[in-house]
């Protein structure tokens, strides 16, 4: 009986899943599908973006328009799509650490959570590390906490919230009274780094060039694994602090959109996701590489990451 | 060092014809979007990026460089032409350029603007392609306690743009200030004024504050003057003296020196990534008013504002490209699209591009010296084409100016909510105008808020919030002075019945 019941489960399963790559054949958006950026013209979001939606265009022959919807890291964006009927007609691109330390810090206010939405996937994962001056009197984390220490603070040079929350995990937990200076990016960070302003700071790929000419040289990693570029440098939690930082790129539309659609929005995206086009302009714009985590490691990677992110609050 | 043969064979790459077609593609795009309302030379950048992927680097680059430099001039177009700057860097340019074209002579008016921003943009130019290096080690010197620094010393320079009522100058700026809050602080980022309007989070769109306030508001002005009468929104008057549609060498000369301190301003600022051609255009505006032996012909017609205006805020661009080639750091929006750009083609600027790159950057040199000549020749030929479209009765004019803006604001700001702020700005910068409230002031500190804010956060943070320390930056110590000596020298030379002292907007 029971292995009545798994067959007949199996059965069903391989029909709709037949059915739905059937209808995913035959589902198109009605009109023009909007691909929203949930970041201003010019960053490596709207890059990758702008340039998936034209691959998207070029292998579906749908009509695909690239917005920018800023405000609040993607909050604006995902707000107005979790507000929206599921007509599978709007997608946006964003990036998960906003979204989560807005839904931790202050989840109340906002107008969604993360069953507002279907996960269709992701494009890549940034690679965020610690850097610093290659004449810096330190090497690794431990020896930077030592140094900020014995000379009454360091100067950290920070462009989102997350980063400075991975070093107050530090400061909590190592009492090393790291001070933060906010800029509007990891150029900005470079260029106080560069200039002697702050000893350290975050860099998500552009630091690359800076190590082969011996300018910069890698502290720790702020993801969970290490970079490949520089296999040797230990991650923070190694070093020996439970927390990290992963942001992906990842794409989402509003919750409860028909399964055929998203099927089909799924297997459009994975095919750009995996174009030769798309992989050179990840490589080129993130210093990354294409990295699809499918719907449900999409959905896994979100709720996993809203516990890790209360970590980081000290919560 | 590059070699020679890299430097010639990099410049004989911008020579080809198919580059060259492609800076002038560039070229004309630019000054289209830039003199159509609304739309503007860095959204057209945004839109075109993508399609240059397919491209070879050099002509998507030069493409690029093209849409950017032809932009500034057609944006100086409808600032002088009809009042109604789309940037704020061209609100400078309005006003002595629409006095001028008020007064029969649009033609006059624009060709000076033609050529004092090639002047400027040109003389940035040659300054990027000869010492950028030495200049980027110089701005890297400039940690954010010199910038903070830098920033008072220019609202201290902003003050000789105060008019009759000190007052009503101070309530602008720090209304201004006021609206530049809105958003998130940037050290917790937490929301600040947005009263549930998640879309404010990033702060007030820009485009919507610019536009609105200073075009729409003057487009609803000008509406509601309309009595029913057919006119052109400006009127070419045949005076019979061919000196009136054209700028004569002499008129030229003589601007020279404010074309030079405009130029040297514009390269400064925009070497300094952050501060940009807004205050460049305005400083040197002041300046070039404050140094002048008849500053109260200011702000009705005078040839040395506009070329105040337009030199320094065109210099912006080129110098803008010194901090982006040697260390990667984009001075303006522009300059980041430039940089997404590059690294499409897999080419990061910073340490390395000039060794490995260094025949690409050569031909994109070229390719910008090229842009500045067909500039000039492209706007010749499109200013007469404005013109001509301007004299067409005013009643379509504006109407159809009004929806370009509406068109336009909702595309850059990706929606409706950009063209409600927008309209909402419209009906302020119309009663700060109405009741004597100078809305270029409002705007320029908007504009410099938000890093004004940034800088200071940075230096306290840097400082570890004490300020005595500031004697261990004594560059920032003499631009803290300069500030203080600027201010009190203008607010002295400053009569309160004097009315060419005031120079808002709608003078």
């Amino acid at each position: 009986m029971k292995f009545g019941l798994k067959l007949a489960g199996a059965l069903a399963g391989a029909v709709l899943a037949l059915a739905s790559a059937v209808n995913a054949e035959e589902w198109k958006p009605s009109g023009t599908l909007k691909l929203q950026i949930g970041f201003g013209a010019g960053g490596s979001t709207d890059t990758i973006g702008r340039v998936i939606a034209k691959v998207m265009k070029d292998q579906t022959g749908w009509n695909i328009i690239a917005e920018n919807k800023t405000g609040g890291g993607g909050v604006a964006m995902f707000t107005g799509i979790s507000k929206m009927p599921p007509r599978g007609t709007v997608i946006g691109l964003g990036v998960n650490m906003p979204i989560m330390v807005n839904l931790v810090k202050r989840g109340d206010q906002l107008p969604f959570d993360l069953n507002s939405f279907d996960y269709l996937g992701t494009a890549s994962r940034a690679q965020l590390a610690l850097i610093a001056r290659a004449d810096a009197p330190f090497n690794t984390l431990a020896e930077m906490v030592e140094h900020s220490k014995e000379n009454d603070g360091l100067a950290i040079g920070f462009g989102a919230p997350p980063q400075k929350l991975l070093m107050e995990v530090v400061n909590r937990e190592a009492d090393a009274g790291f001070r933060f200076v906010s800029t509007k990016g990891e150029a900005e960070t470079q260029k106080l780094l560069l200039g002697g302003q702050v000893m350290a700071g975050f860099s998500s790929g552009t630091h690359i060039k800076y190590l082969e000419s011996g300018d910069f040289k890698m502290i720790a990693v702020a993801n969970d694994a290490r970079h490949d570029y520089s296999p040797e440098t230990p991650t923070v939690r190694e070093s020996g602090y439970g927390a990290y930082v992963d942001p992906y790129y990842f794409f989402a539309t509003t919750a409860g959109t028909d399964p055929a659609a998203l099927a089909a929005l799924t297997q459009a995206l994975d095919n750009a996701i995996n174009s030769d086009e798309v992989a050179k302009v990840i490589q080129n714009a993130a210093v990354s590489n294409p990295l699809n985590l499918g719907p449900e490691g999409t959905k896994k990677m979100m709720f996993d990451g809203v516990e890790n992110v209360k970590v980081l609050f000290g919560e | 060092m590059v070699d020679l043969a890299t430097i010639l064979a990099g410049f004989a790459d911008a020579f080809t014809l198919w580059n060259l077609l492609f800076v002038l593609f560039g070229v004309v795009v630019g000054q289209f979007v830039g003199a159509v309302p609304g739309i503007g030379p860095v959204m057209a950048m945004a839109i075109a990026i993508p399609f240059t992927f397919g491209l070879d680097p050099l002509p998507a680059i030069a493409f690029l460089v093209g849409v950017n430099k032809g932009g500034l001039v057609g944006g100086a177009v409808p600032a002088v032409l009809m009042n109604t700057p789309g940037t704020p860097d061209a609100a400078a340019t309005a006003m002595d350029g629409y006095p001028l074209a008020r007064d029969g002579k649009p033609l006059k008016a624009t060709k000076m603007a033609l050529f004092s921003s090639v002047t400027g943009d040109t003389f940035s130019d040659l300054v990027l392609i000869t010492v950028s290096a030495p200049l980027a080690v110089l701005a890297l010197r400039m940690g954010p306690v010199e910038v903070f620094a830098l920033m008072i010393f220019a609202f201290a320079v902003l003050s000789g743009l105060i008019g009759n009522s000190l007052i009503k100058g101070v309530i602008a700026a720090a209304l201004g200030l006021l609206c530049a809050m809105i958003g998130s602080d940037p050290e917790n980022y937490t929301p600040r004024l947005l009263f549930g309007y998640w879309e404010l989070f990033d702060g007030l769109p820009l485009a919507s504050v610019a536009i609105g306030m200073l075009a729409i508001s003057e487009i609803l002005r000008r509406l509601s003057q309309i009595q029913g009468e057919m006119k052109g929104a400006i009127e070419v008057r045949d005076t019979g003296d061919p000196n009136d549609r054209r700028v004569t060498w002499a008129e030229y000369w003589a601007c020279r020196f404010t074309m030079l301190r405009g130029a040297v301003i514009g390269t400064i600022l925009g070497a300094l990534p952050g501060i940009g051609s807004t205050a460049a255009a305005f400083m040197s505006y002041a300046t070039a008013k404050s140094t002048s032996k008849e500053p109260e012909t200011f702000g009705k017609g005078n040839l040395h504002g506009i070329a105040a205006a337009e030199s320094a805020n065109s210099a912006v661009v080129g110098s803008n490209l010194i901090p982006l080639l040697t260390l990667g750091i984009p001075g303006s929006v522009g300059a980041a699209l430039i940089i997404s750009a590059f690294m499409i083609h897999g080419i990061q600027p910073g340490p390395l591009l000039f060794q490995d790159q260094g025949r690409l950057i050569y031909g994109l040199f070229g390719a910008m010296i090229m842009a500045n000549i067909l500039n000039l020749w492209v706007g010749q030929a499109g200013l007469r084409f404005w013109v001509k479209v301007v004299s067409a009765p005013e009643s379509i004019i504006f109407a159809s100016a009004l929806l370009l803006c509406i068109v336009g604001v909702s595309m850059a700001t990706g929606g409706i909510f950009g063209v409600a702020v927008m309209l909402i700005f419209a009906g302020l910068g119309y009663l700060m105008t109405s009741y004597g409230y100078s809305v270029v002031i409002f705007i320029i500190s908007f504009f410099l808020g938000p890093r004004f804010e940034v800088s200071l956060s940075q230096s306290l943070a840097l400082m570890n919030g004490d300020w005595t320390q500031i004697v261990n930056y004594p560059i920032a110590l003499i631009l803290f002075v300069l500030a203080a000596v600027t201010t009190a020298w203008f607010l002295s030379r400053r009569t309160p019945e004097d009315p060419g002292a005031s120079v808002s907007i709608e003078d």
